[in-house]
């Protein structure tokens, strides 16, 4: 048998000791190989995503194989503890350190090998699904599957360096220790470190500071705190578990009454010392889970937003002029025939806005008329409007300000002309996206309209009727080039010329819109591969943890059966132990991704008025809902492997 | 009454190479009795004691413990009866690692559900007696081995059993240690007539019970009691032993007339 042989025959015949390393390797291969796959697909190198995606994905590669060389590190050196005995017999048998690290290297490459040919396999036959889940996504019209040796080239690249990298550094770093020791196998550190009650205080305080902040910054919109708030988190999170829950553990474990209770006895010392042993295994977690919940979360918003587009914009094209606005007629032939020609049905209303003063309020109001206003509702297919004389509507430019004048009765006059009016009702649909109207807007009737003579009293107002052309476009997401002249003619007059003010205004919800899915799609792109990772990672650590402690796990339960433990009782027991372990670090990361949310939202409200609970407490749920499997799975496994 | 009878038990593992382990035994321990079963490595010592704690169950057989059949039961109700009828002591201590000293000993009363100042009470009636009160709060990997050993006897008798299974107890300790666990243990058995079953390597550990049994290759091969001096029984147990051993030792030899 030749040494190289010897390795081969270690990695084949140990396969279960292998097997959750080999998983973890293997997965981390196919994901980059999947994402590869996507970030070379020739249809998104030409760009149909914009450059911004581009950049992204390679960003968040970068990332991932940064956390991969991590993760796989951790995972390496949790196997070398979990195979210390078998190491210490080979060292007792004569083999010298230097032939040992070799040993290492070869079961590492050989693992690594293996990994990288199946999750390339594997990452392959998947990559049509997932190109197939991202073409719904980003409503592209076809993403189809491709050949090509660079992503091959740069994963199997990619992770052959991984894997030297970490079998050298995990061999180097491995903790010297003395024969015997090695040879009575995993022994219990002796090193109990201690706690100290003011860093326990400390990180406490430190983690509601940052809510307070987060509470404080989501109310009043001062955003310069929020950068405060992931440093207080995160130096707050280590003390919490590096000295918090010891002393909170302690002070419960002092207490007789509460602590000589069935289980109670058992499971509160084990936290203590699993506390103890582990807290930068917890602390790693937490700001993993963390970063998996956010990016979920944003990605939850950002695909709220895209839904609540087509609310919040229901008009294809507006455009906006000064009465005196020289391009008008040119503009509006021109877009009516850019639309006839790219074969779009559309719905042209104008209307003649008129600004007054309202008596209520001493502010400026825009009014509209009945029947320009019909025209446009009709065109929508919503209820119409009749008015008598005297009477008047408000036009909502918001979900929240439907809400918030469904009720509201007001009495005004419309000073310079002496127009006595009730507005009574407002009308119960988003008709003009809200950049376009004002925050008064009200419609009254014709008869009232035509009494409209003079002119807004205020002079700082620059223009006191305006025009408006509103195109109503059942397929507006396919309006992206149309106007473009206009667009960048507005933008010209009012950037480079330095006019005071354009004399039109004009929007195209298509073009924003693709804009916004460009956004959106980038965040998809990065956000899930992202949370992926960081989720499967952060379950993996404490299965890795469990895997190294299960033979002393084992020798404990034997004692415990003996002694008398039933098997429920153990189940309970298992229960108690592997409970704080998955969930008290998901506990942690879910309270500060809820806070950081809860600061989201409130930000959010004042820029894009969207609400993003509904989406977040669902990407909540369908977190605790894989958290909780997984905990049935490590635990049926670990049960399983106690009772052997 | 024999608080413990072993009627024909046999024990056969069945694997790649089958394995009888025990072959046809019996025995009766008396209440209140101090048992050795000494015998060669292999001989199938373990495997007893494995039936006996219901740990293991016997092919062909039966064990009668305080009058009932422990392997007719249910496994929870086997699970409690070995919570209250019989106590451990490990070569190993197996003492968790994690606890203090005290809670240690009070784990088998918390299992049990017993209110606090039952167990607060036993613990120290049996503290003073085990002299553990310096170290109470200490853990396992910070007392000897003794020490440790003198715990685990703590927790093999707080919740007062019927019957305590010893599975070399001394065979980590040295001689001083070994000497004062071995004569706690006799006065356990002397003063609160508990019954205890010890499996031992060490002659000089089984020259303080009152019987010591011998098997061999799973069966039975001798028993002798106590003498008036320990020295005495001593050499005893060490002739037997001696016959015992080598194989061709107790085959005499038939005499050769001239």
């Amino acid at each position: 048998m030749t040494f190289r042989q010897f390795a081969y025959r270690n990695v084949v015949r140990n396969s279960r000791i292998y097997g959750a390393f080999f998983m973890a390797s293997f997965f981390s291969v196919a994901v980059f190989f999947i994402y590869s796959m996507l970030m070379f697909h020739p249809d998104i190198e030409q760009g149909i995503l914009g450059e911004a995606s581009l950049l992204g994905m390679v960003g968040a590669e970068i990332v991932l194989v940064l956390f991969t060389l991590f993760f796989l590190y951790y995972s390496m050196s949790a196997f070398l503890e979990a195979r210390s005995h078998e190491f210490a017999i080979l060292l007792h048998l004569g083999m010298e350190k230097r032939q040992m690290n070799k040993l290492v290297f070869l079961e590492t490459m050989i693992i690594g090998s293996g990994s990288i040919f199946v999750g390339i396999i594997f990452g392959f036959s998947f990559s049509k699904f997932f190109f197939m889940i991202v073409r719904e996504i980003l409503h592209l019209d076809s993403l189809p599957l491709y050949v090509s040796w660079q992503p091959f080239l740069l994963t199997i690249g990619v992770f052959t360096s991984a894997f030297v990298v970490i079998s050298l550094i995990s061999v180097y770093f491995t903790r010297e220790r003395k024969l015997r020791d090695l040879l009575k196998g995993n022994d219990y550190s002796n090193s109990v470190s201690t706690y100290s009650k003011i860093r326990a205080v400390f990180g406490i305080t430190l983690i509601l500071s940052a809510y307070v902040l987060a509470f404080i910054v989501s109310n009043t919109s001062w955003i310069g705190l929020a950068l405060l708030i992931p440093f207080l988190a995160t130096v707050g999170t280590y003390y919490f578990f590096r000295d918090s829950l010891p002393c909170f553990l302690d002070k419960a474990r002092g207490k007789r009454k509460f602590h000589w209770h069935r289980y109670r006895l058992l499971s509160l010392a084990e936290q203590t010392h699993i506390m103890m042993d582990n807290v930068k295994m917890f602390f790693v977690v937490t700001m993993v889970s963390t970063m998996a919940f956010l990016s979920v979360g944003i990605l939850a918003t950002m695909s709220s937003y895209t839904i609540q587009y087509d609310r919040l914009n229901p008009l294809g094209l507006v455009y906006k002029g000064d009465v005196d606005n020289p391009y008008e007629r040119n503009h509006i032939a021109s877009l009516r025939i850019q639309l006839e020609e790219k074969g779009l049905s559309y719905h042209l209303s104008r209307f003649v806005v008129i600004k007054q003063t309202s008596s209520y309020t001493q502010n400026e109001v825009e009014v509209f008329r009945e029947s320009d206003m019909n025209v446009l509702l009709s065109s929508f297919s919503y209820p119409l409007l009749n008015l008598a004389s005297g009477e008047a509507v408000f036009i909502p430019y918001s979900e929240e300000s439907l809400k918030k004048l469904k009720d509201r009765v007001v009495h005004t006059v419309l000073e310079e002309n002496s127009i006595p009016l009730t507005i009574d009702s407002v009308y119960p649909n988003i008709v003009f996206p809200g950049s376009i109207v004002s925050v008064n807007s009200i419609v009254i009737s014709d008869e009232d309209f035509s009494k409209l003579r003079k002119p807004i009293a205020d002079k700082d107002v620059a223009q006191p009727t305006y025009h408006l052309f509103t195109f109503y476009i059942p397929q507006w997401m396919e309006t992206k080039d149309i106007g473009k002249d206009i667009g960048e003619l507005a933008a010209n007059q009012y950037f480079y010329k330095k006019n005071k003010f354009s004399p039109f205004y004009f929007e195209n919800a298509g073009l924003n819109y693709s804009y916004v899915l460009a956004t959106y799609s980038l965040f998809t792109l990065v956000g899930v591969l992202v949370a992926t990772v960081f989720l499967l990672a952060a379950g993996s650590f404490v299965y890795f943890k469990l895997h190294t402690s299960l033979e002393r796990e084992k020798r404990k339960f034997d004692v415990l059966k003996r002694m008398g433990l039933t098997d429920t009782e153990l189940k309970k027991l298992v229960n108690r132990h592997l409970f704080p372990q998955f969930f008290l670090p998901w506990g942690v990361a879910m309270m500060h991704s809820a806070f950081a949310f809860l600061m989201v939202q409130g930000i959010l409200k004042d820029i894009a008025n969207i609400s993003i609970v509904k989406e977040v407490v669902f990407a909540f749920g369908f977190f605790v809902l894989i958290q909780v499997v997984y905990f049935y799975l490590i635990r049926w496994r670990y049960i399983s492997h106690i009772r052997s | 009454m024999p608080i413990l009878q072993i009627k024909d038990v046999t024990k056969v593992y069945e694997g790649k190479v089958t394995h009888r382990a025990l072959n046809q035994l019996s025995f009766n321990v008396e209440e209140g009795e101090f048992l050795a079963v000494m015998g060669p490595s292999g001989s199938g010592k373990t495997t007893l004691l494995n039936i006996i704690s219901t740990i293991d169950e016997p092919t062909s057989g039966e064990i009668i413990l305080d009058g009932m059949n422990p392997h007719t039961l249910k496994a929870t109700e086997l699970a409690y009866f070995r919570r209250r009828q019989l106590g451990f002591i490990f070569q190993d201590f197996n003492l968790l690692h994690m606890l203090t000293v005290e809670e240690n000993i009070v784990l088998p009363l918390t299992l049990d559900q017993q209110p606090l100042e039952v167990m607060e009470e036993r613990l120290a009636s049996i503290v003073e007696k085990l002299d553990l009160t310096s170290f109470l709060h200490k853990r396992p990997n910070e007392i000897s081995g003794g020490q440790a050993q003198r715990t685990a006897i703590g927790r093999a008798l707080i919740h007062s059993p019927s019957l305590i299974l010893a599975d070399e107890p001394t065979g980590n300790l040295d001689s001083n240690s070994s000497r004062d666990v071995l004569e706690l243990l006799t006065k356990i058995n002397q003063e609160k007539r508990t019954t205890i079953v010890m499996v031992t390597h060490d002659p000089i550990a089984a020259s303080y019970c009152d019987r010591v049994l011998f098997i061999k290759d799973g069966e039975f091969f001798n028993e002798i009691y106590k003498d008036d001096r320990r020295q005495m029984f001593f050499q005893r147990i060490l002739n037997v032993l001696s016959l015992l051993g080598g194989g061709q030792v107790g085959d005499l030899s038939t005499i050769r007339l001239p």
